[in-house]
């Protein structure tokens, strides 16, 4: 259907007839969307989403300080991650963060969408227009189909989505751009126009949408991406100032598309690796912080060697093979260990304080981790912990007792489900501490073996003889 | 609002030499306090030297094993 633009009276009476007929929008209700550009990226086990949102506040209403975003309860669930930056300056863009804020009780929303408010830094005068940029990570939303295949099938997944961006606001222009992994597209919804070229599916351009319409289509796609997904992570950060921070990290790593049915058989898995075994992958990569050293992988049974590291100056990279290839439905259990120089992660704060800087997250590359616990252990006599994190956590404190320990030692628990990439940014937990306290551990060395002595001598000046000696 | 990273109070290079030596050192003054018991009959012997002598011995036995379990990647 070709677009056909209405005259700008038409345009005023419909946006009018908007703005009375959904009651209780926000007072924002000035804003419309000039153009929406939305790439969706499923190269992968999770979906990407970039949104490039033109918006204009129209002239004549009052000041606008949040842009309000819309989500179908599917999409809030499995949401792992939203982020939105505004270009500012005219060459050299710099793009800073506004917050993201859910303000999901304003505005009867039909069928239930939850909207996510972005607060803008400054707000948006009438007739000013500003481009917000948003990222968003849907985790679990690709629906394998069928749902088991056999080990030499190639995993063909679902995609829902709707061809128009579901928005509260009227949107002007917009259209959807989709990159698959591969060039095999078994099916996909036409809502003309819509258009292919190799890997990406053109929806669009759709001109002059209502508020809130929602367009489904469906996306049935070939990808044989490794869809690794962790369901428990428990992360353990020992910090010792006598020179080494431990990390250790307690995986259960699941295979997370298409269930295999049938037999496994590694004669044809390895005589012809490009038709078998397609979805299965058997490397993962983990990505660690430079000079780690005392780098271990092993599981219940003992030492995995398949695994190699490799240092440089920047990084280092783990690359880990589990004893078996994981295909769908497939568990596997893991430990990893390493040990980190103290000068790069601790550090002394202006007021006194210390505090230890950790990336937050899985070091496995492309991993969803469904529920993840970090613990940081503090050393003993380190008094007011205070974590301080980017983003949402469940955080509680506990003790925990080690080596040497007399009091145990301040633990810090932190929680968070449904953590992706994008989720390994720095964190910090500070803490105060007396250097005088590194003497106890010694101390209770030198009263242990002070005290041998002593029995020693007390023995030797004791007189046990029955008679007394000449 | 990152200041200075934090040192610790002995170079790490140096753990398993403090090791070594402390613990050598250690062993040596206990041997002489083990000695002198040996040697000296009961009554010649006097309190407060065998106290010194000890305390010194545990002191450097002390510091010795822990700097023992600090080269051998054990962090306490």
């Amino acid at each position: 259907m070709p677009p056909s633009r209405p005259t700008p009276i038409v345009l005023l009476l419909l946006f009018a007839l908007t703005a009375v007929s959904s009651s209780p929008l926000p007072p924002e209700d000035g804003i419309r969307v000039v153009s929406a550009e939305k790439r969706i990226d499923l190269t992968g086990p999770i979906v990407k989403v970039f949104l490039t949102l033109k918006v204009e506040n129209a002239p004549g209403a009052s000041d606008a300080s949040q842009v309000l975003l819309a989500f179908t309860p599917t999409e809030v669930e499995h949401l792992a991650i939203l982020k939105a930056t505004r270009a500012e300056g005219k060459r050299k863009k710099k793009a800073y963060v506004p917050l993201s804020v859910e303000a999901s009780d304003l505005a009867a929303t039909p069928n239930g969408a939850r909207l996510y408010s972005v607060l803008l830094s400054t707000p948006l005068k009438p007739g000013e227009k500003t481009t917000i940029e948003v990222l968003y990570v849907l985790t679990h939303t690709l629906e394998p189909f069928p749902a088991e295949i056999g080990q030499s099938e190639s995993q063909l997944v679902y995609f829902r989505d709707s061809a128009v961006l579901l928005s509260p606001y009227h949107c002007l222009e917009q259209v959807t751009y989709i990159k698959m992994p591969s060039n095999r597209i078994e099916s996909f919804t036409r809502v003309d126009p819509t258009s292919r070229a190799g890997t990406e599916l053109k929806y669009g351009i759709y001109s002059n949408q209502m508020p809130n319409t929602y367009l489904p289509i469906l996306v049935h796609y070939e990808n044989n991406r490794p869809f690794a997904v962790v369901e428990e992570l428990a992360r353990k950060v020992e910090i010792s100032h006598w020179g080494n921070v431990q990390i250790t990290e307690q995986y259960k790593l699941k295979h997370g598309g298409a269930r295999h049915k049938g037999v496994f058989s590694r004669l044809e898995y390895q005589s012809r690796p490009s038709m078998s075994g397609m979805s299965s992958f058997k490397n993962l990569l983990a990505r660690l912080p430079p000079r780690v050293h005392s780098v271990y992988y092993r599981d219940e049974i003992g030492n995995i060697s398949s695994s190699h590291l490799r240092t440089d100056s920047h990084k280092s990279e783990l690359e880990i093979e589990p004893r078996y290839p994981l295909f769908g439905g497939w568990h596997c259990t893991f430990t990893i260990g390493y040990g980190l120089p103290l000068q790069d992660f601790v550090f002394e704060s202006d007021d006194g304080r210390r505090y230890i800087n950790l990336t937050f997250g899985c070091p496995l590359l492309d991993t969803v981790v469904d529920d993840l616990t970090i613990k940081v252990v503090l050393p003993e006599g380190s008094k007011n912990p205070q974590p301080s994190v980017p983003f949402e956590t469940e955080q509680h404190i506990e003790m925990s007792y080690s080596y040497l320990d007399v009091v145990g030692r301040t633990t810090v628990v932190l929680k968070k489900k449904n953590v992706v990439g994008e989720h390994n940014v720095p964190f910090q937990v500070h803490y105060e501490f007396n250097p005088i306290f590194m003497l106890a551990e010694p101390m209770m060395l030198i009263s242990a073996v002070f005290l041998f002595f002593v029995a020693c001598i007390a023995y030797l000046h004791m007189d046990l003889s029955i008679r007394k000696s000449l | 609002m990152a200041a200075s990273s934090i040192s610790t109070p002995v170079p790490v290079a140096w753990y398993p030499t403090l090791a070594a030596v402390m613990v050598a050192l250690g062993l040596m003054l206990a041997a002489s306090f083990f000695i002198y018991e040996a040697t000296s009959s009961r009554k010649s012997r006097s309190l407060a030297k065998e106290i010194t002598t000890r305390a010194v011995a545990s002191v450097f036995l002390g510091f010795g094993s822990l700097f023992v379990l600090l080269a051998s990647g054990v962090y306490v």
